[in-house]
């Protein structure tokens, strides 16, 4: 009977022990590790870390980490992430002042909303390489560095449509009714906000003569969407999307590109990054493909832009915020990570001292645009925060569910929508 | 003498557990409700603003706040009906004589073992592909079709989802709950002459009590917070007609940076739930047998 | 007589199968490319091959999660039995004032939804941190703590229900013959519980096996984290490397198939146990 007792209290005790002992080994590793910034001055090696967005790039990044740290002594250590929390977690971190060096931010707002923790690269040595107006500026201040140039329009296959076919409202409207005769989805959206609103939404703002501007009139009032002709031609084009193709919050993200990539689809609203699930179909697919203009107004450019930027963390210390920008400098002015920015993370680059060969035909397209400046801006990086995930997208899904409402009425829900958020 | 002793020999019981929990659970609970009296976008380095019950007093005007807490009312309604119905069910059936009790056992709490979002991107698949085949194929169409799409059946289909996969899981303790029950009491009710059914209404199910308590409180907490599978089965849509609760805190909080409201919202909602729930733990462990 | 069981036996078969569809979706869909995936999910994979096995195995630094999560699955998990139980055992028998609140608010947190605490968690932590030197984050005591904090309640809740099932006479006989409560409990209560802590066991390695959110915010360095984070890789902004995903959680879940499948033998002998007393 007491052995049985004193069993009991053994195990407790072994437990105890064996959480302690958990905890002050790690306490040790910890304290080799540095993670903190505190105790990296007096190690021999300075620590950074890396906390990104992009998944798709994390392992390459890995790799280009170590390669890093064997040829400059300099740990870099790369947090894992998830797409679609990301700015909650570095919000998280950041709060608890345990954030990463090196981040990434969006746009204006998220840079606005971090002002406080940026540290100015101004300074920098990749600076003079940037490529015209492809940084991320606050205030005059220069505060991230792009990762690379993205661009979005028409996806289109070469087999049933020409550039020539889709000039403007009518044209475009003509070759959805042929296409949808041949009895082939003209037109592919899906059902994630970016692509059944977000990006598509930015025409109307980007063919206006300064977008800026113009949503700056917006916000302060002496606007409408509803009484400018490009939102009101918008407003018939989704319409016309509505009538003739199928409805794309039935269909997800991959299986619009699946749609395209087996010719079930003639065209699809997307952008260069698309080319990382149309690979997957590279055997199949006996067509080529373009990227053209979206025909807003006559619009005839890709809209180009940066979806996403390195920040580094101003609230560290001096010795890990240098460390962290000599990373970037590395990563963009080194043989090594200019070959992993083309070959590895395939970005278009946005340096002007990287050269971009080989390039898939979609980015090839982006890259041409850019070059020759043909280009439109993208405006959703001036929208209100989240505007596009919690205003566009629940009006966009009524708007293709419900076939009683009209583009105008479109167009004035996101009118009002705008005017909320702005408040 | 003896009531210090007993005193000591609770808070040696209880201390350890409630010290980790202060620590983890109320500290943290706690500084929220600091927060629900400020205004603050969630970023530490930008100012907060105290604007006292500010927060409180808007958010009974805040129409997608009173829509998301009658959705998610109406969710748990039919999710706990429905999840402790099947629940006790499975469990009767699997500790029956049956051959297959032991092996639908597993098959059914294997749900359970598939965490998180990758659940709801499943059932989308079954949604979207296998509810349009079988409406095809029974010329049900008018039943099997993308519920996901509807903003009326879209929450039909969380109920649905989620009642899939915590049916196993209160079956296990519905199971824990049946074998609590002394063998002897059936052995002599049985000898008795009592049927199945007899045997079922008066033994069984009174001592299944402590089991209802847990199950029915349990189904309640998890259908209040549900949040990974409304947020990857529907992300809150069609048209917002499934942003429950949980989600429409975190939306307030993280997408609308409105730290201190969405702070306001949790504590108003969870004062109201805590008192509904709370209530039916009081009342169901009333009817509880000691033995 | 012997038809009626027969045909319940076979629907009582082919409701676990229906159970199971989306397991076999998650099962095909490990072997199938992603044009194979796109023209129809629910088929069969054209060959098995166990390619995308490897490449999500390689991917996780599966071992090295592996040994993460059980590490922190069962330490976490041992620590909730042995406190929830002695926990619950005295709010069940004391019947005071003090007793009956704290076993309210154990529950009542179980209302409060992670994500509106997860951030002044992490302050709080963090504050810990700075001020007394223990490491609450990235490590994995710190995890164990937390878990023991977030699962406490819902196992103190088991038990406590449980607890009275269990006739206070046998309790009063040992106390006569001057057990202490220390004894009376581990030697006459906690095997008598023996079904609910295996219940216990089973949903809370489920749940902290299967946890992301909390690890996520709380484990950065690459070697501590779990087999769910490091399920990240597969997991893009807008797609989902279906294949890879499906292998590394087929991966995931195989060990606690297994837990599950000898525990269960577990509740079944420890109600014999009971019935030979």
């Amino acid at each position: 009977m007491f052995r049985k007792k004193r069993w009991f209290i053994f195990t407790v005790f072994a437990a105890l022990i064996l959480l302690l002992a958990a905890c002050g080994g790690n306490q040790t590793d910890e304290a080799a590790g540095g993670s903190e910034g505190e105790t990296s001055e007096e190690s021999s090696g300075q620590k950074i870390t890396i906390f990104q967005s992009k998944v798709e790039i994390s392992e390459q990044l890995e790799a280009l980490a170590k390669e890093y740290t064997e040829e400059t002594g300099v740990e870099v250590e790369v947090w894992g992430t998830t797409g679609d929390d990301y700015f909650q977690q570095l919000q998280i971190h950041l709060n608890s002042d345990s954030g990463p060096s090196i981040f990434t931010l969006d746009g204006p707002y998220q840079a606005q909303q971090l002002q406080s923790y940026l540290a100015d690269l101004g300074d920098a040595e990749f600076v003079p390489n940037i490529a015209p107006n492809m940084e991320l500026t606050l205030d005059g201040k220069l505060v991230g560095l792009p990762y690379g140039v993205e661009g979005f329009g028409i996806v289109y296959n070469k087999d049933l449509v020409s550039p020539e076919d889709v000039k403007d409202y009518d044209s475009f409207v003509a070759t959805l009714q042929r296409l949808k005769d041949e009895g082939i989805n003209p037109f592919g959206l899906s059902q994630e906000a970016y692509f059944l609103i977000g990006h598509i939404s930015n025409y109307p703002f980007s063919v206006q003569v300064d977008n800026v501007e113009f949503i700056k009139q917006l916000e302060a009032g002496e606007v409408t969407m509803a009484d400018t002709p490009e939102f009101q031609e918008f407003g018939k084009f989704m319409e016309a999307i509505r009538e003739y193709a199928v409805n794309p919050l039935d269909v997800t993200y991959d299986e619009e590109v699946g749609d395209f990539a087996t010719g079930k689809s003639a065209m699809i609203h997307q952008g260069n990054w698309a080319w990382g699930l149309l690979a997957d179909y590279e055997a199949e697919m006996d067509f080529e493909v373009g990227m053209m203009p979206f025909p807003l107004a006559g619009n005839d450019k890709l809209a180009v832009g940066v979806g996403a930027f390195w920040a580094v963390n101003g609230t560290k210390n001096q010795a890990e915020i240098d460390a962290a920008i000599d990373f970037l400098n590395w990563l963009v002015s080194s043989e090594t990570g200019q070959r992993y920015i083309v070959e590895e993370f395939k970005f278009v680059p946005a340096m002007t001292n990287i050269a971009a060969d080989n390039l898939d035909p979609l980015s090839q397209d982006v890259l041409e645009a850019s070059n020759s400046g043909n280009t439109i801006p993208w405006s959703h990086a001036y929208y209100p925060p989240n505007l596009v995930v919690n205003e566009f997208t629940p009006i966009a899904q009524e708007f293709f569910l419900n076939e009683d409402m009209t583009g105008e009425e479109l167009i004035q829900k996101l009118d009002e929508a705008y005017q909320n958020a702005v408040q | 003498m003896s009531k210090t002793k007993d005193r000591l020999w609770f808070a040696l019981f209880t201390v350890p557990t409630l010290f980790i929990f202060t620590i983890v659970v109320i500290v943290p609970f706690i500084y929220g409700i600091v927060y629900a009296f400020f205004q603050w976008d969630g970023i530490a380095a930008n100012p907060k603003v105290f604007v006292g019950i500010e927060n409180f007093i808007k958010l009974w005007s805040d129409e997608r706040f009173l829509h998301s807490a009658w959705i998610t009312i109406k969710f748990t309604i039919m999710a706990v009906i429905s999840v402790n119905l099947l629940g006790l069910t499975f469990a009767l059936l699997c500790t029956s004589a049956l051959k297959m009790a032991k092996l639908s056992r597993t098959m059914i709490f294997m749900p359970n073992l598939i965490g998180g979002l990758i659940l709801g991107y499943i059932w989308q698949f079954i949604f979207s592909d296998a509810f349009a085949i079988l409406g095809e194929l029974t010329g049900f169409d008018n039943i099997f079709f993308n519920w996901l799409l509807s903003p009326d059946y879209a929450i039909y289909a969380i109920v649905f989802v989620f009642t899939w996969q915590m049916a196993g899981y209160m079956m296990i303790v519905y199971i824990a709950g049946i074998q609590n029950i002394p063998e002897e009491l059936m052995e002599a009710a049985k000898i008795d002459g009592a049927n199945y059914w007899q045997r079922l209404r008066h033994i069984t199910l009174p001592l299944l009590m402590p089991a209802f308590t847990i199950c029915l409180f349990l189904t309640l907490s998890f259908a209040f917070k549900v949040y990974d599978v409304n947020l990857s089965l529907t992300g809150g849509g069609p048209v917002r007609s499934t942003e429950m609760f949980a989600m429409h805190i975190y939306n307030e909080i993280f997408r609308y940076n409105n730290y201190g409201y969405g702070q306001a919202k949790a504590i108003i909602f969870f004062i109201i739930i805590a008192a509904i729930s709370l209530t039916q733990v009081y009342m169901t462990k009333k009817r509880e047998v000691e033995m | 007589m012997k038809i009626g069981k027969m045909i319940k036996e076979t629907l009582l078969f082919l409701l676990g199968i229906l159970y199971l569809s989306p397991i076999y979706i998650m099962i095909v869909n490990s072997f199938k490319t992603r044009s194979e995936l796109y023209e129809n999910v629910l088929a069969l994979p054209d060959q098995f091959t166990l390619e995308y096995y490897r490449e999500a195995f390689a991917k996780m630094n599966f071992f090295n999660a592996f040994t993460n999560s059980l590490y922190i699955t069962i330490i976490s998990v041992i620590f909730i039995v042995i406190f929830a139980s002695m926990t619950a055992w005295m709010l069940a028998r004391t019947d005071n004032l003090l007793s009956r609140v704290i076993f309210m608010v154990f529950i009542s947190t179980m209302l409060i939804p992670f994500q509106t605490i997860m951030m002044p968690l992490m302050q709080e932590m963090n504050w810990i941190m700075k001020t007394t030197g223990i490491p609450m984050l990235n490590t994995h005591g710190g995890l164990i703590f937390m878990n023991i904090g977030f699962h406490a309640s819902m196992a103190v809740f088991l038990y406590h229900g449980f607890i009275k099932a269990i006739p206070r006479s046998l309790e009063e006989a040992a106390t006569i013959d001057g057990a202490t409560k220390w004894g009376v409990f581990w030697r006459i209560i906690f095997p008598m519980l023996k079904p609910t802590t295996v219940t216990v066991m089973i949903l809370d390695v489920i749940s902290i096996w299967n946890d992301y959110l909390l690890p996520s915010l709380t484990l950065k360095a690459k070697e501590l984290r779990t087999i769910p984070l490091s399920t990240f890789y597969f997991f893009g902004e807008f797609t989902i490397q279906w294949n890879q995903a499906m292998a590394g959680l087929v991966m995931t879940i195989i060990p606690v198939v297994i837990f599950y499948m000898f525990s269960q033998k577990y509740i079944i002998k420890g109600i014999a146990e009971g019935a030979v007393k």
